[in-house]
């Protein structure tokens, strides 16, 4: 083992390897899309448009989903998050109150759902179907099903302002969000209490955690994190509607998944969260590219992600198998 | 029906471990076969590859000389043998007649019909002549009668093998005499009967042949009328078993009392008082689901108390959380190592410094080199075998996980006073047990108080100065050091 080349040990390293799958996908659809469409700036920045809304919840999914929780309601969130803020900038609210307020309901919805699953001991799957309901319902009666718009000259530069007038602003506090609860699971003790939490909470309270405390946090977290990332979305679009993000919760779950993060909790890290989030929007946008008809496209996201679960499963019984072989 | 059951050279191996290695022997017809061996030393697994549950490495298993292949569980019931587990394979909602037929109810026109069920269940309660009725609810039954309905589970489906895992850890007197008849009785119907215990007086009370494992290789077996507990003793652990236990260096400096317990209750204790002292090794004994884990529970403050007194050194304690319980002095080591125990899929760095989180960090970042350093220390005091203090601890052997638990409460960043062990030794193989005791020894010697839990009796009787026998919930005794007794124990752990 400890003869391997740096070239094996890096290969070895799924969040390297899966960045490589992303180059190798990315190349395909570069030479699938007309004149090689896929990679001209105009894609490119749709990309990071898409990306930075799905990747802002990932990071409070991925956090969550380490600690063992899960928030399925996180789509229907952003989504009253963004409107909510909407509502409050009509009404004559400066736009960093409004922001403030949209984030504070995510906040709230994150305890609600931390206070049924913790306290109510309803699986955190089931009571965040629930609430996602509920959410998505509210957001219809607030619309009644018709788009808010957003005027606010400066707000709408939150979504749609650019740095070297190339890479949108989205993108980059999402990169910035990314590296910053990277850090904290890496190197603080909340981050590993939420990787020891994940990994057996009972094993952690008997350690002297307390795995309902930290779960609590990150619900809060990610329900606090969807609202911000439906108001920038809100933002980018000037507008807000009820069918907006919706599938930002299992995107971001996809994209977790995908980069290691075990739906069991206890493993896996913001990294890989990132390359599966890149590989997933790369995917998804090329098949747009290349004009695949919208079923199929369906069709082509759910067997990525299960296709990435069974290469899971072989390596995983792979290693077992080596390890078993090597032990006398 | 056939007439012998036999192992051709099993051999299975799990991650870290060989579980198994070149097990033969041969199982007859209309005899009760003892499988007998240490914790660890490989029955279960035998029984589990016997059900279909694992597939072995090497071997094969023989019904009258044909080769049988398990490839599940399903398969083997199929084939005709049943395996009656520790942990019961029954659906506690449902009622004693859909248990026992629960995959093959007799239907009519494709739907079940209740009438035949009810009957035909009658039917067999009666041969056995129990006291239940088909229409209870298993989940009510106790856990003697629940275990009645595995058997008669099996009996209906006809199985030419029946096998019991430790049948009678939960049972009281009265229910092993049942048992035991009901045995009997399986046995003049002809059936394999293979019977996994390491009560010895059981053994010599209803089997016909013994198979003694030890470390996952087979060392002797033996008729039962040929052989004595001593001989059978000496064969599971290598070598008398006083040895190891003389050899112990204790502690016999006892100082000032640490702990005291008085009248503490909950939903299952009811009223336990006791004290502890300095240097002491208290041992608790008493049959599984008496109560001892649930004082020690309580007293850690995972469990809530409904009243009582806790004193930690003349102090009156009440713990509203582990994290309380920790920061005053007192460590748990719990009983089922993988639930309750480690972070399986962590680093065993990771999962030393658990409780000392807060005490390793710079800022508000945790000192990675303190943590390491930290975890390097266990790994020399106990000489845990690990390629290094990165490795996932799910790929250490079961006494190496234990002894990383006892490196996260002994660490020089813990101040332990009170270290609680239960049923340290349960999987872990005879040399790490004979470690293990040497270490609960030390710490009492640097004055920790130990409270010892163990079901195996030899053990207690051995390592602790005093033992209190719990049933029931309640303290029915205190029996000294030199006062002990498998029997006098035996006695207030299983009282009416």
């Amino acid at each position: 083992m400890n003869n391997q080349s740096t070239v094996r040990r890096l290969l070895r390293n799924k969040t390297v390897s899966l960045a490589l799958v992303t180059v190798a996908v990315v190349a395909l659809f570069f030479f699938l899309s007309k004149d090689g469409s896929f990679l001209k700036t105009r894609n490119l920045r749709g990309i990071l448009n898409m990306v930075s809304v799905t990747g802002t919840v990932a990071v409070g999914m991925a956090c969550l989903l380490i600690s063992g929780g899960v928030d399925l309601a996180a789509s229907s969130e952003a989504c009253l998050g963004g409107i909510l803020c909407a509502m409050l900038l009509r009404a004559g609210i400066s736009w960093p109150l409004a922001l403030f307020l949209a984030i504070i309901y995510g906040a709230v919805a994150g305890a609600i759902n931390a206070f049924l699953a913790n306290v109510m001991n309803i699986m955190g799957f089931i009571a965040t179907i629930g609430m996602s309901s509920v959410y998505t319902g509210l957001a219809k009666v607030f619309t009644d099903a018709k788009f808010i718009s957003v005027n606010d000259k400066e707000f709408q530069k939150l979504g749609s302002s650019a740095i070297f007038g190339f890479v949108p602003v989205p993108f980059v506090i999402m990169l910035a969000l990314m590296i910053l609860y990277g850090f904290m699971l890496r190197y603080t003790r909340f981050g590993r209490r939420s990787y020891m939490c994940g990994g057996n909470p009972q094993a952690a309270r008997l350690s002297g955690m307390s795995p309902n405390r930290t779960t609590t946090v990150l619900y809060i977290n990610c329900g606090a994190l969807s609202a911000f990332a439906g108001s920038v979305l809100a933002s980018r679009m000037h507008s807000a509607t009820a069918t907006a993000a919706q599938s930002v919760a299992i995107d971001a779950i996809t994209a977790s998944v995908l980069g290691g993060i075990s739906f069991m909790g206890g493993s896996g890290g913001i990294a890989g969260c990132f390359v599966g989030l890149m590989l997933l929007s790369a995917f998804n946008n090329g098949l747009n590219v290349v004009q695949l008809q919208s079923y199929w496209q369906l069709v082509a996201q759910g067997a990525l992600l299960i296709i990435a679960l069974c290469v899971e499963f072989f390596g995983e019984r792979a290693r077992l198998k080596a390890l078993k072989r090597r032990e006398p | 029906m056939s007439r012998y059951l036999e192992f051709d050279g099993i051999g299975k191996a799990f991650p870290g471990v060989q579980a198994l290695r070149g097990i033969s022997f041969r199982a007859e017809s209309g005899r009760v076969l003892a499988l007998l061996g240490e914790n660890g030393a490989g029955k279960s697994t035998l029984l589990k590859i016997m059900s279909g549950d694992l597939q072995p490495d090497e071997g094969r298993l023989l019904r009258d000389g044909e080769p049988a292949v398990f490839s599940s569980p399903f398969h083997a019931i199929k084939s005709g043998i049943s395996v009656i587990y520790q942990e019961r394979q029954i659906m506690p909602m449902m009622t004693v007649m859909e248990n026992i037929f629960l995959d093959d109810a007799p239907r009519k026109m494709g739907v079940v019909s209740r009438k035949a069920l009810k009957r035909q269940t009658q039917e067999i309660i009666d041969r056995f002549g129990l006291p239940i009725f088909p229409t209870e609810t298993v989940g009510r039954l106790s856990v003697a009668y629940q275990q009645m309905v595995e058997i008669m589970k099996a009996y209906r489906r006809n199985s030419d093998v029946i096998a019991f895992d430790e049948p009678t850890a939960p049972l009281t007197d009265t229910e092993i005499a049942i048992l035991f008849k009901l045995i009997g009785e399986l046995k003049a119907a002809g059936k394999i009967i293979i019977y996994v215990s390491h009560r010895l007086t059981e053994i010599f009370k209803i089997t016909d042949d013994i198979v003694i494992l030890k470390d996952g290789q087979l060392v002797k077996t033996v008729e039962t009328g040929r052989t004595d507990e001593r001989e059978l003793i000496r064969a599971m652990v290598g070598r008398d078993i006083g040895d190891t236990y003389s050899e112990l260096k204790r502690n016999d400096v006892l100082g000032e009392t640490v702990l005291d317990v008085q009248d503490l209750v909950t939903d299952v204790v009811h009223g336990v008082s006791f004290t502890l002292r300095k240097g002491e090794v208290l041992g608790f004994a008493g049959l599984a689901g008496a109560g001892r884990t649930e004082v020690v529970r309580a007293i850690f403050g995972a469990d809530p108390i409904i009243s009582g007194q806790i004193k930690l050194d003349g102090k009156t304690v009440r713990f509203k959380s582990p994290r309380d319980a920790i920061d005053a002095g007192i460590a748990l080591c719990p009983e089922d190592r993988k639930e309750q125990g480690l972070v399986l899929l962590r680093s065993l760095k990771d999962n030393i410094s658990m409780p000392v989180l807060r005490k390793i960090r710079r800022a508000i970042f945790l000192d990675k080199k303190a943590e390491v350093d930290l975890a390097r220390r266990a790994v020399e005091k106990y000489s845990i075998k690990t390629p290094g203090v990165d490795k996932v601890v799910v790929e250490l052997s079961g006494g190496n996980q234990q002894k990383v638990i006892l490196g996260r409460w002994t660490s020089d960043k813990m101040t332990t006073k009170v270290l609680i062990f239960d049923e340290p030794t349960k999987g872990i193989d005879v040399g790490t047990k004979a470690e293990v005791y040497q270490m609960v020894c030390d710490f009492a010697k640097a004055g920790m108080g130990v409270i010892f839990i163990s079901s195996e009796l030899t053990e207690v009787i051995n390592i602790a100065d005093a033992i209190l026998v719990m049933h029931n919930g309640h303290i029915t005794g205190k029996v000294n050091r030199e006062d002990a007794t498998e029997e006098n124990i035996l006695r207030l752990a299983m009282l009416e």
